[in-house]
């Protein structure tokens, strides 16, 4: 019997919480974006004629194709992050694509037309130096792939290795390339640096050496950067030290014959090291006689090689990038060739005009026969470079041949900001995508402004008043504006229900942005790890301003804070990206206008000291913005911005700014305080021993967190009263030691004024990777113990009674708070840990948790209670304890939309108490709406009108009815 | 009686947990250090299979991935739905095919430092309880991922069926067709109904509860009504 309650009861709770999208509400509030990250190797499946699809492998592990027509992902394949996922080489034949991956590791088969997986090998180990096709007659079937030690040829069908050989001499010779030209040959070309280049010959069919050739060459220390293989089998190799080519022929000579580059009227543009570049068409024959190279970071000539003499075919300078493509038997060149010109744009934004003069960076893209170098005609392709863009980086070529038999071609441009460019004759851009997005740091919302004629209303409050007759006229004059813009509304809205469904379109661009009545669209800036900033909507997904960071270093480290919100009219709205080299610690300053993503006028302060902690006080300046504080390796803090009202107003509040240091490699953990002279002085440290365990994450409370309730009725009637602490920190610790019986997992809950600890835990026989929460008073920890993952909640109650129930103080706190502990199983692991958040925090939370699988569940906080009990107790709302926590579909948020590798989510308030806006990042990006105790504030979107309004009209005949036959009735009696 | 049933009942209780520890000797020593101490040891490969029972391989294998212990290691189908995980080493493992659209079970793997393989249900409790599935795995979709909440649609047998309605409706039904049924002009039949009423209210001399109400209400509203009549009066002291 108690069971049965038992079980009635949680079907009563689960069906009270159960929170979930319904089918028509597919992609209304959700949208989702996938990428695949920095392109590697790329490759257009031209296997037949109509395919419409480019194979791209990435920095990211990433194997994907994409249609060419529309810039989708047809499939993406996913791999495991860091090295053993890495791509190494991408050899693309026919309707098979052979990948190299994790150094060697493996070797796979991809069909390109469907995604699947033909045959994955292991391959011996050894670091991966090359891998190439090897044809005979015309026909490829095998594959040869070079290690530091070893050779092994396999079959393109199945995989299985034909043979497998020992290089000669591998400890001494460092082999690099290898080759082949369709002749039964495989060629194995390695240099001893700064002595000799050794060459062995195998025969492809038996793995035998067929000979074996040693060159002196004094000068050369790698063959892969300096050398190719140019027509029949002539190893042409540059020199930067004497300027000059160095040709081997591998059939027969065994001395290198060296030609001045003089002698070609080429010069090396100083500080250039020359690079080569060739093609190889088809496996099973020889690379062409023609080929670039590239002598200056603008200088590409195209050279030939002519019975045994090279001869300038043409000379591209300036050139920005080139590329060989072919098709049937022709071969061309592609070259992108700068065009610089000044355009003057005019926009109209707000009714004012703005007159920008910008340099447009034009290019133009030529094809050229490969063979005579001349020009082709009606090949030149013209675009626009994105001025907010990087330089292009890359460019692929896929040519095709016409009707006319005349060589068509469309082009793929890679640019320093992973963008990718897809363009087709004559110059229309057929789609880009911007790849950065793959790999965003960090994030904000920002609310949109008002509209114009909002704003406009809301400056007339702004500004000082100037006498009665003025504001009156001003009032009127807005008030007309106000009249203006309704009418026009609509105007608009008439018009704009007559036309068909469908053709209506709401084009969201960056000058009718505005803020809507639930303030539920807001706009999100990225931050990616290629320093390119992004402003996305978040209603429809649109990238409505893009800035390219070309001064960031390749490993900063980014922090985003928002200094000035759209809240106060006159001033703009004001982000600031601290960037930070990682190796240094020196850091900039980027400060800009969060909606139009343009750099403000603001001059940030020059840091020429390390930054060792920023923090963004709630202090503000007499414009509104808040201010950042900078505290450098001398422990000096700056303000920005510094004027004299926020120095003064810093030196008022000096005594109740604290912060806290955290330094891992030592262990330490420590709290300063700021002095009134802006210099600080450390008030407490916790030492952590580094032999022991070291430090994970130090995670403080979002400052934009609210909780609405301050306790908990109990089942008595009586009140638990949360600790509620602003300043905890919650500080995660993994033991050194990795055996399973010993190693064990730590947190530790601090107040980060007082330094003191409030409680503290260890989970024993556990190991990471651990993911850490903090809530205001309560902590979630997940960590993996005994073959399966463990979810811990630390809840802190202040007892039955508060201490001092105004306002919470760190340095008056006698008693130490209760402490509930409860720990869970979760039947799957975690990628990533968020809670929900909204205005108020009335609305009860529910945790987001990003699953490797690429859903993001959205598990009700209810779940996580240190308070649940064992057995059937009185207490209401509290579920049963059951050892493991429930994961069902339904609660997951973004249903089929799945998110590959969530790295983290984002969740922010929005105008309704009861949604939540949701940003889930990772290698995709989804945005959503939840509603974690449903949508009590507004209408259900379901909402039947036509019933209630059915019902109300039956009802209303029925009383005209009623009151008729009443009346009618009540005659009758009179008469009788 | 009752000892006796429960005697063979502990008897093969023991006894399972002996053949679980006796499986699981081996296991312990070897997959418990094999994760952490040799990184370099021996890498194995876990093999099996997927099926979508109806769906066409091509049309569901290249969303999918297998993963063993959440990302640890990556997995793909093969265009017949194969697949295998290469360079493992030995441990105890949750191997799940992932794909968007259909369910599949996780199963545990387990594979010693000598290579021997075992597949078992995942059972995260108890985590040493043996349940043997086929290895190499075969592992059946289940279904499409229901993720969809059904919507409420309304419709008159949702309406008919709702307890507040059928509270109206039955009495109503009672009032309208007993006396039809029941022949009211019968003497005896009168008697008898006057007695029944008499029983149901055996003490007449209790208010009735309609009055009682009505009493209450209008007590209610009368209070109320002189509380306003007071506050109405207050401003107008103040005025004078």
């Amino acid at each position: 019997m108690a069971k049965l309650i038992l079980l009635c009861l949680k079907v009563v709770v689960l069906c009270g919480t159960v929170e979930a999208v319904f089918e028509d509400q597919v992609g209304k509030f959700d949208w989702r974006q996938q990428y695949v990250g920095k392109v590697r190797f790329s490759h257009f499946d031209t296997h037949v004629q109509s395919s419409k699809k480019v194979l791209l492998a990435t920095e990211s592990n990433v194997f994907a194709a994409v249609n060419t027509r529309t810039g989708d992902i047809l499939w993406r394949h996913v791999d495991k992050t860091g090295p053993e996922g890495n791509i190494d080489a991408f050899i693309h034949h026919g309707q098979d694509a052979v990948l190299v991956v994790g150094n060697g590791r493996l070797l796979r088969s991809w069909d390109a037309n469907i995604g699947g997986l033909n045959w994955e090998v292991v391959l011996d180990t050894g670091s991966y130096q090359s891998a190439c096709l090897i044809g005979q007659q015309d026909n490829v079937k095998h594959v040869a792939v070079l290690k530091k030690t070893v050779i092994s040829l396999h079959y393109l069908f199945n995989g299985h290795q034909k043979w497998i050989e020992n290089l000669p001499d591998s400890d001494t010779v460092d082999y690099q390339t290898v080759y082949s030209s369709g002749n039964g040959e495989v060629y194995a070309m390695g240099v001893v640096p700064h002595s000799h280049i050794a060459i062995v010959a195998y025969s492809a069919e038996d793995g035998e050496i067929i000979k074996q050739i040693t060159v002196e060459a004094p000068w050369l220390s790698n063959i892969k950067s300096s050398c190719a293989v140019i027509g029949k089998g002539m190893l042409i190799c540059v020199d930067v030290a004497t300027v000059s080519l160095y040709m081997l022929d591998l059939h027969g000579e065994s001395q290198m014959t060296q030609i001045l580059l003089q002698s070609l009227g080429l010069e090396v543009s100083p500080g250039f090291h020359p690079v080569l570049i060739s093609t190889q068409p088809n496996p099973a024959r020889q690379p062409l006689s023609e080929f670039f190279l590239q002598l200056g970071p603008e200088h590409y000539p195209l050279l030939q090689l002519n019975n045994g003499q090279i001869v300038t075919l043409r000379d591209f300078n300036p050139a920005m990038q080139v590329s060989f493509a072919t098709t049937g038997e022709k071969t061309v060149a592609a070259v992108m060739l700068p065009k610089n010109k000044t355009v003057s744009l005019c926009k109209s934004y707000r009714e004012r005009v703005h007159l920008y003069i910008s340099m447009l960076f034009a290019c133009s893209i030529n094809l050229y026969s490969a063979e005579t170098g001349r020009r082709l005609l009606d090949t030149t392709v013209t675009f626009n470079l994105d001025p907010n863009g990087g330089k292009p980086v890359k460019l692929y070529v896929q040519a095709f041949l016409k009707k006319d038999d005349a060589v068509g071609y469309r082009a793929m441009v890679q640019t320093e900001d992973y963008t990718l460019t897809f363009l087709q004759q004559p110059g229309r851009v057929m789609w880009t995508r911007e790849e950065a997005l793959s790999d965003v740091v960090t994030m904000e919302m920002v609310d949109l402004p008002l509209t114009g004629t909002q704003a406009e209303l809301e400056g007339e409050f702004g500004k000082k008043a100037d006498g009665l007759m003025s504001m009156v006229l001003k009032r009127l004059s807005s008030q007309l504006i106000l009249l203006q813009a309704w009418i026009a509304h609509a105007w608009k809205m008439f018009y704009d229900a007559r036309q068909p469904r469908g053709q209506v379109k709401n084009e969201v661009t960056i000058e009718n942005l505005s803020r809507d009545e639930f303030n539920l669209q807001k706009m999100m800036v990225m931050v990616t790890a290629s320093g390119k900033l992004f402003g996305i909507d978040s209603k429809t997904g649109n990238i409505l301003w893009k800035r390219y960071l070309d001064n960031a270093p390749s490993n900063a480290v980014f922090k985003l804070m928002v200094q000035r919100t759209t809240a106060h009219f006159p001033h703009p709205p004001q982000c600031t990206l601290l960037i930070k080299d990682k190796n240094t610690g020196l850091a900039t300053l980027h400060v800009f206008n969060p909606i139009f993503g343009k750099k403000s006028h603001i001059t940030p302060p020059a840091l020429p000291q390390p930054i060792l902690q920023s923090l963004l006080l709630p202090l503000m300046d007499q414009d509104y913005a808040k201010v950042l504080l900078l505290v450098d390796d001398q422990y000096k803090v700056s303000a920005f911005p510094s004027t004299k009202n926020v120095l003064q107003q810093l030196q008022e509040m000096a005594s109740s700014i604290f912060f806290y240091l955290v330094d891992s490699s030592q262990g330490r953990l420590s709290g300063y305080r700021l002095r009134t002279d802006l210099s600080t002085e450390q008030i407490w440290e916790v030492v952590i021993p580094t032999e022991a365990q070291k430090i994970v994450s130090v995670k403080g409370k979002r400052p934009n967190e609210h909780v609405h309730s301050q306790g908990r009725v109990m089942g008595d009637r009586s009140v638990l009263y949360k600790y509620l602490n602003p300043n905890l920190l919650a500080l995660v610790t993994e033991s050194t030691d990795l055996h399973q019986e010993r190693s064990f997992v730590g947190i530790i809950l601090i107040d980060g004024v007082t330094g003191r600890i409030i409680h503290e835990a260890i989970q024993r026989k556990a190991r990471g990777p651990v993911h850490n929460m903090l809530l205001v008073h309560c902590g979630f920890i997940k960590c993996t113990k005994s073959r399966r993952n463990e979810f811990s909640v630390i809840e802190l109650y202040e007892g039955m009674e508060l201490y001092n129930s105004t306002v919470f103080s760190s340095l008056d706190r006698p008693h130490a708070p209760q402490v509930l502990q409860q720990s869970y199983i979760f039947p799957s692991s975690i990628s990533t840990l968020e809670a929900t958040l909204t205005e108020k925090g009335i609305t009860s939370r529910h945790l987001l948790i990003g699953l490797p699988s690429g859903g993001i569940l959205s598990l009700p906080k209810m779940f996580l209670d240190p308070r649940r009990p064992e057995i059937i107790s009185e207490q209401k709302n509290l579920i049963p304890y059951a050892p493991e926590l429930p994961i069902r579909t339904e609660w997951f948020i973004n249903y089929n939309q799945t998110v590959s590798r969530v790295r983290g989510i984002y969740t922010a308030p929005s105008g309704l108490e009861s949604t939540c806006l949701v940003v889930a990042y990772g290698l995709d990006i989804y945005q959503t709406r939840v509603y974690p105790s449903k949508q009590f504030d507004v209408l259900k979107d379901d909402y039947d009108y036509m019933l209630i309004s059915s019902v109300l009209l039956a009802l209303f005949f029925a009383t005209m009815i009623s009151k008729r036959l009443a009346e009618v009735k009540l005659l009758n009696r009179a008469w009788r | 009686v009752y000892y006796n049933a429960l005697m063979p009942l502990l008897v093969g209780f023991l006894q399972a947990t002996i053949v679980v520890a006796s499986c699981f000797t081996d296991m312990e020593t070897g997959p418990g250090a094999g994760v952490s101490t040799q990184p370099n040891g021996d890498r194995f490969k876990i093999e099996g299979r997927a099926i979508v029972p109806g769906i066409k391989t091509q049309d569901w294998v290249s969303a999918a991935r297998v993963l063993v212990e959440g990302e640890e290691y990556v997995g793909f189908l093969r265009t017949d739905g194969s697949f295998a995980v290469n360079d493992v080493p030995s441990g105890s493992y949750v191997v799940e095919v992932v794909s968007p659209n259909y369910r599949f079970e996780p199963v545990r793997v387990d594979i010693t430092t000598k290579g021997k393989m075992r597949a078992r249900l995942v059972n995260y409790i108890k985590t040493t309880e043996v349940n043997r599935q086929p290895y190499p795995l075969q592992v059946r979709a289940n279904g499409p991922h229901s993720y969809f909440m059904k919507r409420e649609t309304w419709g008159w047998t949702d309406f008919l069926m709702n307890p507040m309605v059928m509270m109206m409706v039955l009495p109503l039904l009672i009032i309208v067709l007993l006396p039809k049924v029941v022949n009211t002009n019968d003497p005896e039949m009168r008697k008898e109904i006057e007695q029944s009423m008499n029983m149901l209210s055996p003490n007449p001399e209790l208010p009735d509860v309609s009055e009682l109400v009505t009493k209450f209400f209008s007590g209610s509203k009368g209070s109320s009504k002189a509380g306003g009549s007071s506050k109405g009066t207050r401003p107008a002291v103040k005025r004078r």
